[in-house]
């Protein structure tokens, strides 16, 4: 009989993610924001497309504007998951946790693990869901996509990314914070506040600032055709992945130096 | 065997527990004792590696926690019984507990059944009582089948029957070899359910021992009635005792009672009940913590 290994471990963090009504709140809520509001900004375009200016009909991205929802998305997403890791403190079982996984660094990654497979699979499903029904909206009125031309699975398929990362985000802000409140209004910050605070920034700076914004990096991956004022998808991924890895860097450190 | 090794914590300037050292052996119920402040939690937390000490060390069995593959199958404690996310359910949250440490889930139905909550196994436990939530605690302690059980003031919140129901699993789990040791500030409690005590105060070990050994050291008296209370006192006085007369009898301390009977027989008094006034465990423990108690009342003299 062996102890604690990442697949153990991986297994008691699952029983307490399935465990809580709040995780399927959670993902109920993005599959209710990505699709439901998804469908809504699709149907809204399609009533006023006659209505609307040349310009806005050219730079028209019918893969972005179905995947609209994420938007919203990304904070039920980034709740859960902060929850994850918040509530453990919240209720006092992180010491529990700890006692029974002295280990930390293999606890948080056994939290990543189910957090990414859970929010991968369910962000996946949702953004190709507010696709195809974004599109079937479309048809007839607005110009559509097919997830066949080049560039559009890709957006898609980075746009349940998006999700995901943003949920661990909020788990490794969680890890640093230890509160659900202060988490998960740092959070909201990084999203809202800080293109708010770019404005105050000078006009010649700005374009140059606002392309490192997370938000802005998720309208680059979610682009199917390349955007001057956003990054490549590519590099957009790129430094999402780096800002989330960082962030759970510090949290694991600190997770691991103090006392629980 | 739990080895606590020249034990420091400080949180920032606040020593909460300062070069203390003890050991706590197997087979039998150890009570950690102290009033409340006085490092007791501090002491399992850093046992249980969540909290790491300033200098010293602590080794159950000679090992560190971190170094078993297995924890949960060496040491179980109960610290905090209401530190169980109230949205799962008791038997989701040990069925976790259990997993990552591979323990069968039969196990999980066996300890659910022991501690006597099966039949609520299902609830979510925010809506627990506090003894309901103690008895999950000590099944989660139990999950495992460790040879070392930690318990942080487990008796609070329970009812009377609780209360006997975890004495009699103490007293079981030392028959079975293991080591138990509890904190408490209640030293009834104690005197009833541990056969060792450590006492501490402010961080400090102030006293260690059996109750026996505990009650003995403390200063008892004898209570003495006679035909002629007014001779023997003072033939006592003489002698260097100090004597307190009261309506029933005499209270004498500074000799023993086989020295007052012999005293009463020289003397031709009879004695028609000589008793010695062993000190309670609870007297003991207020003596021995006086000067260490940290949020003690201010008295007023009035």
């Amino acid at each position: 009989m062996s102890g604690l290994s990442l697949p153990s471990v991986v297994r008691s963090e699952w029983i307490k993610f399935r465990s809580v009504r709040s995780t399927l709140t959670g993902l109920l809520v993005t599959v209710g924001l990505t699709i439901g509001l998804g469908a809504l900004i699709a149907t809204a375009i399609r009533g006023h497309w006659d209505q609307m200016d040349p310009i806005a009909k050219l730079t028209f991205d019918p893969v972005s504007t179905s995947l609209g929802g994420t938007l919203f998305a990304q904070f039920a997403t980034g709740v859960i998951g902060t929850q994850f890791i918040t509530s453990e403190y919240s209720s006092g079982s992180i010491r529990t946790t700890l006692a029974a996984v002295p280990r930390r660094g293999l606890l948080v990654a056994a939290k990543l693990v189910v957090l990414v497979l859970t929010l991968l699979v369910v962000a996946e499903l949702v953004c190709v869901g507010a696709f195809l029904l974004g599109q079937s909206i479309f048809a007839g009125v607005v110009p559509t996509a097919s997830l066949a031309t080049g560039g559009v699975l890709r957006a898609v398929l980075l746009g349940g990314l998006y999700l995901t990362l943003l949920g661990v985000w909020g788990f490794a802000l969680g890890l640093i914070l230890r509160h659900s409140a202060a988490a998960i209004s740092t959070f909201t910050s990084l999203l809202m506040v800080l293109p708010i605070v770019m404005l105050l920034l000078p006009a010649s700076w700005q374009s140059a600032a606002s392309k490192y914004l997370p938000s802005e990096l998720g309208r680059a991956m979610m682009s199917s055709a390349p955007r001057l004022d956003l990054f490549s998808p590519g590099v957009a991924v790129t430094l999402l992945v780096v800002y989330v890895a960082l962030t759970t860097a510090i949290g694991t450190t600190l997770l691991v130096r103090r006392d629980a | 065997m739990l080895r606590v090794d020249h034990l420091t914590k400080r949180f920032g300037d606040n020593v909460a527990v300062d070069d203390l050292s003890f050991d706590v052996e197997s087979g039998r119920v150890t009570g950690f004792l102290g009033p409340n402040g006085a490092g007791k939690t501090t002491t399992m937390r850093v046992v249980l590696g969540l909290d790491r000490p300033t200098r010293g060390s602590v080794s159950i069995n000679g090992r560190s926690y971190h170094d078993f593959p297995a924890p949960l199958r060496e040491v179980g404690a109960l610290l905090d019984a209401k530190g169980v996310h109230p949205g799962r359910s008791a038997r989701n949250h040990l069925l976790a507990l259990a997993a990552s440490n591979r323990i069968s889930t039969s196990r999980v139905d066996e300890v659910l059944e022991q501690t006597g909550i099966a039949s609520v196994a299902h609830k979510r436990v925010g809506g627990f009582s506090l003894g309901m939530s103690q008895r999950l605690g000590i099944a989660a302690a139990l999950l495992g089948d460790p040879g070392v059980l930690l318990f942080d003031e487990p008796v609070n919140g329970l009812d009377p029957e609780g209360i006997r129901w975890i004495r009699d699993l103490f007293a079981t789990l030392a028959r079975e070899g293991r080591t138990v040791f509890v904190s408490s500030h209640l030293m009834s409690e104690m005197a009833l359910s541990a056969d060792q005590i450590v006492v501490i105060g402010r961080g400090h070990l102030i006293s260690q021992g059996s109750v026996d050994e505990l009650t003995r050291h403390a200063s008892g008296s004898v209570f003495v009635s006679s035909r002629d209370d007014a001779r023997l006192t003072t033939s006592l006085r003489e002698r260097g005792a100090s004597v307190m007369v009261s309506e029933r009898g005499l209270e004498v301390s500074g000799a023993s009672g086989s020295e007052i009977g012999d005293l009463a027989l020289s003397l031709g008094v009879a004695v028609s009940e000589l008793t010695p006034q062993r000190a309670s465990l609870e007297e003991v423990f207020m003596e021995l913590t006086a000067d260490a108690v940290q949020y003690g009342a201010t008295r007023s003299d009035s």
